[in-house]
């Protein structure tokens, strides 16, 4: 560790002098737009801390945080994800409602020069997501490197709102993270750091116009809960939770106006600095009034949970007002868009997700005295922890007997909170989710119902957004299975034309067969090194080889109903 | 929390053994590997070295790509002293592709490598260094005739900026050559991790 000491001591100092050197601008990250993105993982650095080395950060087109992806609601879209990392890891759309087998969790592992090509239709409505990678026992390191980025969803229904959306002018996306930097200026890979970052800018600052402004606040940390609110406490609206709008914006006031936002979580908030230019104000998290048993709310002072941030109040971003843009925003609507949530009543069933300590579980191998787990048993990749039939309304009850906190993430669906511990949920947590915190011996019931995505094979994932305890086993898995599809697997021939071969820029797979189709093609060199991983592809176009160069390529495809793979040999000229 | 006890360890180990530091002054053997002239390089062709600065790096990572040229020259300065520069690549060619040994060869051409670039295909060297990161630097120095890793870790202090750079490697080779120990024989290395084939 302990360069952060030296760093929390410069920024007590820096925010003590409050001259402007003192700051960062807030790295705004680049967007892409349109159908078709192109994803590159690599390890590269970053000048992260103002003097000495640079650090080693994993980044995405070659900057360290990726880029923003914008999509509009409705369509298709086509992602090129290619690892140039040196290791494998995988890409998880947070939030996205989409096929399991495009999902990016840890079954969809991509090796070290592999293209994955997932796609899919976007259903979502306008919101913000994210997405990061999701590799079992490396997502805490990999997350703490930095690969990751925003998703903002458009539709009609946000379009059609007076609402600010000019990206990074009165539309700032901000990823609130904290790190520790060891001796050498490089991450530490511990749950909790000593370095407040905005979207990986230490003592970030930024220019808002004197106006109502967007802020999409991300808590992209690998432990913490940060407990929001403004310098100046003023009062705020949150138009938004993790998977879009509220019904109307709320005003967050009071005395001490506060949200928490715990990992994984995301909230979107109209902040009105209309008439201040010239003046600043800091968000802040204001962990200080947080419990021992929220994360972050903990004062360790040794050992791999100490932290400078524990149970403190620190400022996460100076935000300066500055004239108002042409076209301001200066009013709040009254209402935003109509949410239509499964109803209790049509819940097939309630299923019972226990959160617990490890402690004295036997089946459990010891872990250590505060190892966590979901459903009193550690993650398996080989066990699928329930089946939900296709279209099934369901009630989650989470029941904690945990000691500490749980932001619990769920893949597939947004959510609806029921109740926490008996009593409607805050206010502010009513839009739909996707992360709900379980505090420690509480029980919080949601309502969810899992359509359009059937799939018996890959399973979709439930598990504490704590990428450590994620890494060490709490977690499970879900599949959605179509009951009307089951009986149809049988073992019969799967007759498959290959052409051209040898070939060239693009390779064509004809099923003789047209009742059958690819669920999953893998194209692997001479070495057995996989090059591309295309789930589902749509194969009447062929598929494009123009990256692979001259050589003896592998094709194995396996087929959708029966799951049998057929693997044929290609020339690529 | 789990590490608490291994912490717990290693604070008592510390207090027992003070600063004696039992990873450095470890003894590592001669080795040969092949260089990009096609030649096979070996420790023991140099009879006059008092020492080596040894050089883990590769082709694809990023931070090791910004050392080249002092990799050059520190092979310059240290070569008249006797103490060649040599740098290993330990990287598993079956994974990466861009680490064969053809693309080695295009490398050292093309970036004008004045120090031998060796594989080591096998990843046998790498492992006795215990080589971590590319690039992660040390410094081996001949005493009773057993080569002594006498420095491991980063090359310098800013990878970006050379010229605000302090080279532990020089400070450490500059040692040894006046007959000093090495005031600071183990910083942390950091980059692309080698990852070894068991």
């Amino acid at each position: 560790m302990r360069n952060s000491l030296l760093i929390l001591g410069l920024i007590i100092l820096f925010n003590s002098n409050a001259s402007a050197q003192s700051y960062n601008t807030l790295w705004i990250p680049d967007t892409l737009t349109g159908t078709n993105f192109n994803l590159t993982i690599k390890d590269t650095f970053a000048q992260i801390v103002n003097t000495g080395n640079q650090t080693i950060t994993g980044g995405i087109n070659g900057k360290f945080w990726g880029p923003t992806l914008i999509i509009n609601k409705g369509d298709l879209v086509n992602m090129n994800v290619q690892n140039d990392l040196n290791d494998s890891t995988t890409i998880h759309w947070h939030g996205m409602h989409l096929p399991a087998v495009m999902d990016g969790g840890p079954h969809q592992i991509i090796p070290p020069g592999t293209l994955w090509q997932p796609y899919w239709e976007v259903k979502n409505q306008a919101s913000t997501l994210w997405y990061h990678p999701h590799m079992h026992e490396m997502s805490q390191e990999q997350i703490t490197k930095g690969i990751g980025g925003f998703i903002i969803v458009r539709d009609a229904a946000e379009a059609a709102l007076a609402l600010p959306r000019k990206y990074g002018v009165d539309d700032i996306p901000i990823a609130i993270t904290d790190r520790d930097f060891n001796t050498q200026n490089q991450f530490s890979i511990v749950p909790y750091g000593d370095s407040i970052m905005a979207n990986m800018t230490l003592r970030a600052q930024y220019s808002v116009p004197a106006q109502y402004v967007r802020l999409r606040l991300l808590n992209g940390a690998i432990e913490t809960s940060y407990n929001l609110g403004f310098s100046d406490n003023r009062s705020f609206y949150i138009i938004g939770t993790d998977g879009g709008l509220l019904a109307a914006p709320l005003l967050i006031n009071g005395a001490t106006p506060r949200f928490l936002l715990s990992a994984g979580e995301r909230v979107e908030i109209l902040v009105n600095f209309s008439g201040q230019a010239g003046s600043s104000v800091f968000l802040k998290a204001y962990n200080q009034s947080l419990g021992n048993f929220i994360p972050g709310g903990e004062s360790f002072p040794n050992g791999p949970f100490a932290s400078f941030l524990g149970h403190t109040n620190y400022n996460i971003v100076k935000l300066n007002v500055t004239n108002a843009t042409a076209n301001p925003i200066t009013s709040v609507p009254t209402s935003l868009v109509t949410n239509t949530y499964p109803l209790e009543q049509d819940a097939a069933l309630t299923r019972i997700i226990t959160l617990s300590d490890s402690t004295g579980v036997t089946s459990v191998p010891i872990l250590g005295p505060n190892a966590f787990i979901l459903g009193h048993q550690l993650f398996n990749f080989n066990t699928i922890n329930h089946s939900i039939p296709l279209n099934q309304t369901e009630v989650w009850e989470l029941k904690s007997t945990s000691i500490f906190g749980h932001p619990f993430h769920i893949h597939d669906v947004e959510f609806k909170i029921l109740t926490i511990n008996g009593a409607t949920a805050p206010t502010y947590q009513q839009g739909w989710k996707d992360v709900v915190l379980v505090e420690g011996g509480k029980t919080v019931r949601f309502i969810a119902k899992f359509d359009d995505y059937a799939d018996a094979t890959h399973p979709f994932m439930y598990h504490c957004h704590i990428a450590l305890h994620e890494d060490e086993g709490m977690m499970g898995q879900f599949v959605v299975t179509d009951i009307n599809s089951v009986n149809e697997i049988s073992k019969e021939e799967i007759p498959i034309t290959l052409f051209p071969n040898p070939a060239h820029d693009k390779l064509f797979v004809e099923f003789k067969n047209q009742a059958q189709s690819a669920y999953y093609v893998s194209i692997k060199d001479f070495l057995g090194r996989t090059k591309l991983m295309l789930p589902q592809p749509y194969l009447k176009d062929g598929i494009d080889i123009s990256t692979l160069v001259k050589g003896v390529y592998t094709i194995s495809i396996m087929e959708k109903a029966s799951k049998q793979v057929v693997t044929k040999t290609f020339i690529v000229n | 929390m789990k590490s608490t006890l291994a912490i717990g360890v290693c604070i008592l180990f510390i207090f027992v053994f003070g600063s004696f530091n039992l990873t450095l002054e470890k003894r590592v053997d001669n080795f040969t590997l092949r260089n990009v002239n096609g030649k096979n390089v070996s420790t023991q062709d140099y009879k006059d070295a008092k020492g080596f600065i040894v050089i883990f790096t590769c082709n694809h990572c990023p931070f090791a790509k910004l050392y080249t040229n002092r990799f050059n020259e520190l092979n310059t300065k240290y070569s008249n002293f006797n103490v060649p520069l040599i740098a290993i690549n330990s990287m598993d060619t079956l994974m990466y592709e861009e680490e064969t040994f053809e693309l080695m060869q295009q490398k050292a051409k093309k970036e004008k490598f004045n120090f031998p670039y060796l594989q080591d295909l096998t990843q046998a060297v790498g492992k006795l260094f215990e080589a971590q990161h590319t690039p992660m630097a040390f410094v081996i120095w001949k005493e009773n005739n057993e080569w002594i890793i006498k420095y491991k870790g980063a090359v310098d202090d800013n990878g970006a900026h050379p010229k605000l750079a302090n080279s532990y490697i020089s400070k450490a080779v500059d040692e040894l050559l006046v007959g000093n120990p090495v005031s600071n024989s183990e910083t942390e290395s950091f980059g692309c991790a080698i990852f070894y084939r068991k």
